[in-house]
């Protein structure tokens, strides 16, 4: 168990830059994802933590150790692949048993320690098993008792669910994050999936273009969005995101579709803003009385809920409405905004206007 | 539909068993009078039956010392698959794991020298080995023989190597191993049936030389293939009787390999067939 501290790292290659000038402060035990879509450098990031890429600059701290120039091995850490990265010519129990044997743990301590990851990850029964006679999900379970048998300092995970089919993701997801809080090992997570970061994370980092957009809990990253990257990849449906411009303290959208007051910020006027609203918070009202009102482009059913799209101009807007609501296409409804859940955005850096 | 499917299974099971009779014919016949005195195995009109003998087994053996030619092909060989074999997973291995422009370089580089045929090399591996005072060593034949053999198992083994995902070396270094003991420990046994592959494809090359042994080696060096044609080749009836029975010596060894190590070698031919 330790802290891991990225301390200004970059990776380039070339002129490519893979990762920007990260810093990163992990606390003992904490479980950090790093999310964001493919190509935004949180898998360089982790792979650089590993010591499977060297950072171009910058250093890595695990624990008091700077491990900048160290091999993999003696980082002493643990990882899980996407593709689970099992041995075929080994049993599950040579796999599990691989890091403790290739690390001249005694004999004696060998056996107890694989049962204990064996049964921790409910794999007693396939020991004996070479991988491609198990499932997907029973060679995940391998790769994280291949894991857990050593009591590494970090774990780390690429992306281990990826792989795996809906209803196993769920499952072995709920195996993760019960499995961090029994070992309490510092972890770092990698996924591309918000609700996997949503649900297992003591805090999250949302990484695009090699940079980090926002580091925070899952509620400050859905509820607190700092830019609109952020705003735009957390949650589904998207959120709502409406160009137009604030005068005096009212939103007004390009094309003067609507106009919505936002609390704060009277007497404020710049133009090209970016008004972001969540579907939730939007509510279905009578188109008459309604700040929004436009023809019902497209009714989703998902079975929790029906989310109601508006055309606005050329411009989309969703709200999720009751599960009983039925709307026709083409038909005129109304959206009311909840205005202090609404959030504001410079059109030009992307980045949130707050208050004051 | 069900008939049809039977003739045309007999069509099958009959062409493939002419296409056996005339492919083993030559051999099964060389088989047969290699036990037989000059007179009977080469008669016309030709003899079903004949009296049998170890004659031409006898002489060739003990007389005239066909077991040294034996030792050499065994030595020349070996040395050859050990040597081509060792350098062919190492470089295999980081060619298929390093992403540069050079690997595709040394690959083409390596395919070029392939493609040259032995025979334009020879005169200058003459000036070579004479000049050094190498010519009619076992080393110079095996050194050439691992030559020509190399950019072939580079490229073979590369393409074994390629289909191993990385993320196992990957999870080998993390789980404590150097990048040796991942290679050794992690890979290698994974992709036994490649090296197997390999390996037969190289004793063959070195073993059925006949041309490079010929021309670089003395009656006392030479393998069994360029011996065996020199028998041949002369004028006389007794030196053709033990020609015979030296190309039967010769394929016995190669069956039994071949029925020994049929599994990888079918495995190891699929594998690199399919997953590539």
């Amino acid at each position: 168990m330790a802290r891991v501290q990225l301390k200004n790292i970059q990776k380039s290659w070339g002129t490519a830059v893979g990762v920007k000038r990260l810093s990163l402060d992990i606390a003992d035990g904490e479980f950090l994802v790093l999310l964001g879509p493919s190509g935004c450098g949180k898998t360089t990031t982790m792979r650089m933590v590993a010591g499977l890429e060297d950072p171009s600059e910058g250093e890595i701290w695990i624990g008091e150790r700077c491990v900048n120039a160290l091999e993999p091995k003696d980082r002493d850490v643990a990882m899980v692949f996407q593709s689970y990265g099992l041995y075929p010519n080994m049993t599950v129990y040579e796999n599990i048993s691989f890091p403790l044997r290739i690390r001249g743990t005694p004999k004696a301590e060998i056996d107890p320690a694989v049962m204990r990851a064996a049964k921790q990850v409910e794999l007693t029964d396939y020991l004996d098993r070479k991988p491609k006679a198990l499932s997907g999900g029973q060679r995940q379970r391998v790769a994280l008792a291949r894991a857990i048998v050593r009591q590494p300092a970090v774990f780390l995970m690429d992306e281990p669910l990826s792989n795996l089919d809906a209803k196993l993701r769920v499952s072995m997801r709920s195996h993760i994050k019960h499995l961090h809080h029994s070992l309490g090992v510092t972890t770092i997570y990698v996924t591309h999936d918000q609700i996997e970061a949503m649900t297992l994370a003591d805090r999250v980092v949302v990484m695009s273009k090699a940079e980090i957009q926002q580091i925070g809990t899952p509620e400050a990253i859905y509820s607190d969005p700092s830019n609109v990257f952020v705003a735009g990849f957390i949650g589904s449906p998207a959120m709502n995101l409406v160009n137009g411009n604030l005068v005096d303290g009212t939103f007004v959208a390009t094309g003067n579709d609507f106009a919505i007051n936002i609390p704060g910020f009277s007497g404020i006027t710049k133009t090209n803003m970016i008004l972001g609203v969540r579907a939730e918070d939007l509510a279905l009202v009578e188109p008459r009385a309604a700040a929004i009102q436009a023809p019902v482009f497209t009714v989703e059913l998902t079975g929790e809920a029906t989310l109601v799209t508006l055309k606005l101009g050329h411009q989309f807007i969703t709200a999720k409405a009751d599960k009983s609501h039925r709307a026709a296409m083409g038909e005129r409804a109304g959206f009311s905004a909840t205005s202090e859940r609404c959030y504001l955005f410079d059109g030009e850096t992307e980045l949130r206007r707050r208050l004051g | 539909m069900k008939q049809h499917s039977k003739a045309l299974q007999w069509a099958i099971y009959g062409g493939l068993t002419l296409w056996l009779v005339i492919a083993s014919l030559p051999i099964v016949w060389t088989a047969i009078i290699s036990f037989r005195q000059y007179v009977d195995a080469f008669s016309s009109p030709l003899k079903w039956t004949a009296p049998f003998t170890f004659e031409n087994y006898r002489t060739l053996w003990i007389d005239k010392a066909f077991y040294l030619n034996f030792l050499n092909t065994a030595l020349v060989t070996l040395g050859t698959v050990t040597i081509s074999l060792t350098v062919g997973c190492l470089a295999g291995y980081a060619l298929s794991r390093y992403r540069g422009a050079l690997g595709f370089w040394l690959l083409l580089v390596a395919l070029v020298f392939r493609a040259i045929p032995h025979s334009s090399l020879l005169p200058s591996f003459f000036t070579m080995f004479d000049a050094l005072g190498i010519r009619n060593t076992y080393f110079a034949l095996i050194f050439v023989l691992v030559a020509i053999n190399q950019p072939f198992t580079i490229w073979m083994l590369r393409s074994f190597f390629i289909n191993i995902p990385s993320e196992l070396d990957e999870a080998a270094l993390v789980d404590g191993c150097t990048r040796f003991q991942a290679f050794r420990k992690v890979i290698i046994p994974v992709m036994w049936p490649g090296v197997v592959t390999t390996g037969l494809f190289s004793f063959l090359l070195a073993y059925n030389d006949f041309l490079l042994s010929s021309a670089l080696t003395n009656a006392e060096k030479m393998t069994m293939p360029a011996a065996i044609a020199n028998a041949i080749s002369a004028e006389s009836e007794a030196l053709l009787m033990q020609g015979v029975a030296g190309a039967v010596s010769i394929t016995i060894p190669l069956i039994i390999l071949i029925v020994f190590f049929q599994k990888q070698i079918v495995g190891g031919l699929t594998q690199g067939a399919v997953k590539g």
